[in-house]
């Protein structure tokens, strides 16, 4: 079973943007690089396979279940449970801490309640966060990174779709960030897509999709 | 990490808003319960004052104006009844009791009713409950004096007390009326509380009043007949002196036999008719009067009650606006909901909580608001008109404004829970700016 498959995807939208993917597979664990220029749909994709829109054709199946099987609440819970984002500007929830911006992404799974608290702090732990209770607004750019991070795989993900992760940070921290980000998918048995527009993020990802060019790619 | 930590969370985020809105429903609350408190504390308050008198013979020129006079001491009766014809009313009905009033004096603002015995132990001032004395007796000579609750703690009245009646009824400073200063009244009793209209006012013996006005006119005609003569400050009158011309009142209280337990009697519109037709004067049904009286002023507590719900819609619109504008700083946190795997449904839901605990919380400021507000205003209504107004509010009426309250903050809240709905993730996850 594949972590990502998708096979004649297609998605036309007014003003002339086109995407097309005819095939992208990504086996379990596996972790692949999407470059695109920019307004080439990167983030698009990765929306449409959080099932956060939906495309005109084609199928996406995420885990062994395919998103357009899914409509609604289904679709929500089998994000939360089976997929997890990161954003460039990490859309975490200010006014909760760091525990409870995990905790908040647990609330939507089947995890049970009373593990919430545990697992959020070892997370946080083990990427480096040494106080979860601090308000997310008030933590450095670095730190909040590692929160995001950790959240997108609170709950145990088979994916994780990270979209521009290391565009808000300079090119060291860009390293660091995107080694944190491979090291702790590969530990949690999560496969990993990362859009990015830096080529210098080549070099860490051992298979690299072109956009547009996808099915050359593999 | 619950729903209702997200919807708490979300509201402390929003403090100064989530103040504003809060204070907004419960001011709004706080006013229609008032509002509704007063009017029905006022009502309650006429009707009381009426007790078991079936009707009242006055020579005011409307039944409105006689029963506002003779049983709520608006002002003094201005025309007066002579002895005579109250003898002669006392004989055309087998009447169940009279009682003779005599109005026009006043003590410091409060008013002064000289009234026969009867006064105490026929007449209830709340139906079914005959006056009580906290303290003395009912009146027994001349120059002795009965005072209400209120016109004893308004003054600062004992038993033992001494007072200088004024005639007139003049204002609380005693000026424009004209005082008796010759013939000090000592009180002999202190009258319970009955939340009527008779708290505020002193009761003497008919015969007090008389004496008092007689040798006041005596004193005159004295003076006029030897201008010369200085020395006419200590004429007495005894009750029994007194001139059938002299003897002058401003009321009747009468009831008519009724079965015993019961309030109403066939015989009532016969006596009606009777006095109607046999004599010069106003009759009046004190009950109906106050009936009247609430028709008449009816509009007018329509129209705030109209009032007190247009500042609860606008309470509502309020938290539709707070919770519709945080949508947009909103539609970020509704965004990473939807990801993280909320549904469409559970953050509708949540918003939708969010104008629910504000309803609730205002809602609650608002009875809080109203108990204090009520407090208040009885206390000044009290100290400024002597108008004795009990503020309790029924549990049913804070109950179902607190809850009108909270749907509409609900019933506001459903549009932005609707925009919450429809957020389109995708475009609540763009970096800002």
């Amino acid at each position: 079973m594949h972590a990502l498959s998708i096979t004649g995807l297609e998605l036309t939208r007014p003003g002339g943007f086109n995407l097309s993917v005819p095939t992208l597979t990504l086996a379990q664990g596996e972790q692949a690089l999407l470059v695109a220029p920019s307004g080439g749909g990167k983030s698009t994709l990765l929306h449409l396979i959080a099932g956060l829109e939906d495309p005109d054709a084609g199928s996406i199946t995420v885990a062994g279940t395919p998103m357009e099987s899914l409509r609604g609440a289904t679709r929500d819970a089998f994000r939360g449970a089976s997929i997890g984002m990161v954003f460039q500007t990490f859309n975490l929830l200010h006014g909760f801490s760091a525990s409870e911006n995990l905790m908040v992404a647990m609330m939507f799974s089947s995890i049970p309640a009373a593990t919430h608290d545990s697992r959020a702090r070892a997370l946080l732990a083990e990427l480096g966060i040494e106080l979860p209770d601090q308000a997310v607004e008030t933590m450095s750019v670095g730190q909040q990174q590692r929160v995001a991070v950790a959240r997108a795989l609170a709950c145990r993900p088979s994916l994780v779709l990270a979209d521009e992760p290391t565009a808000s940070l300079d090119p060291a921290n860009a390293a660091t960030a995107i080694g944190l980000l491979q090291r702790a998918c590969r530990d949690h048995g999560a496969a990993l897509l990362c859009t990015s527009h830096d080529p210098s993020l080549r070099a860490h990802f051992s298979r690299v999709i072109e956009l547009g060019h996808a099915e050359a790619a593999r | 990490m619950t729903d209702f930590t997200i919807v708490l969370r979300s509201l402390s985020l929003r403090r100064f808003s989530t103040t504003v809105t809060v204070t907004m429903v419960a001011v709004s609350v706080a006013l229609l319960l008032v509002l509704l408190a007063m009017r029905d504390a006022g009502r309650a308050a006429f009707r009381r004052g009426t007790g078991n008198v079936h009707l009242l013979v006055s020579a005011d020129s409307s039944p409105l104006v006689a029963v506002l006079n003779g049983m709520f001491y608006a002002n003094a009766p201005s025309q007066p009844i002579d002895w005579a014809a109250y003898m002669k009313i006392r004989e055309a009905f087998p009447w169940s009791w009279t009682i003779p009033t005599q109005l026009g004096d006043s003590f410091r603002g409060s008013p002064v009713m000289a009234t026969s015995k009867e006064f105490f132990t026929n007449f209830e001032p709340v139906l079914g409950q005959p006056w009580m004395f906290v303290a003395g007796k009912a009146f027994e000579a001349p120059y002795e004096a009965v005072v209400g609750a209120e016109a004893a703690r308004v003054h600062g009245l004992k038993v033992g007390s001494e007072l200088v009646l004024a005639h007139g009824v003049g204002t609380a400073s005693g000026e424009a009326a004209h005082e008796h200063d010759d013939h000090p009244v000592e009180v002999v009793g202190i009258l319970a509380p009955t939340g009527s209209a008779h708290d505020r006012a002193i009761f003497t013996s008919l015969e007090t009043g008389w004496c008092v006005h007689a040798e006041e006119a005596r004193l005159k005609e004295a003076a006029a007949a030897n201008p010369g003569e200085d020395d006419h400050g200590h004429l007495h009158v005894a009750a029994e002196d007194l001139r059938d011309s002299e003897k002058l009142i401003t009321g009747i209280l009468l009831r008519v036999p009724t079965r015993p337990g019961e309030q109403v009697s066939s015989a009532l519109p016969v006596a009606f008719d009777l006095l109607r037709r046999q004599f010069p004067f106003t009759v009046a049904q004190p009950a109906q009067q106050v009936g009247r009286l609430f028709e008449i002023v009816s509009g007018v507590d329509t129209l705030f009650i109209a009032m007190a719900v247009a500042v609860m819609v606008a309470g509502a619109l309020s938290v539709m606006l707070a919770l519709y504008n945080s949508m947009d700083l909103r539609r970020r946190q509704v965004a990473i909901l939807r990801v993280l795997g909320a549904s469409q449904g559970r953050v509708f839901g949540l918003v939708l909580a969010e104008s629910a605990i504000i309803g609730l919380l205002g809602s609650g400021l608002g009875v809080a608001l109203a108990a204090v507000f009520g407090t208040v205003a009885s206390a000044e209504l009290q100290r400024r008109v002597g108008l004795v107004i009990d503020p309790t509010m029924d549990l049913r009426t804070i109950v179902l404004c607190a809850a009108a309250a909270t749907f509409l903050a609900c019933a506001a809240g459903i549009v932005p829970a609707l925009r919450a709905y429809r957020t389109a993730v995708v475009q609540g996850l763009r970096p800002l700016g």
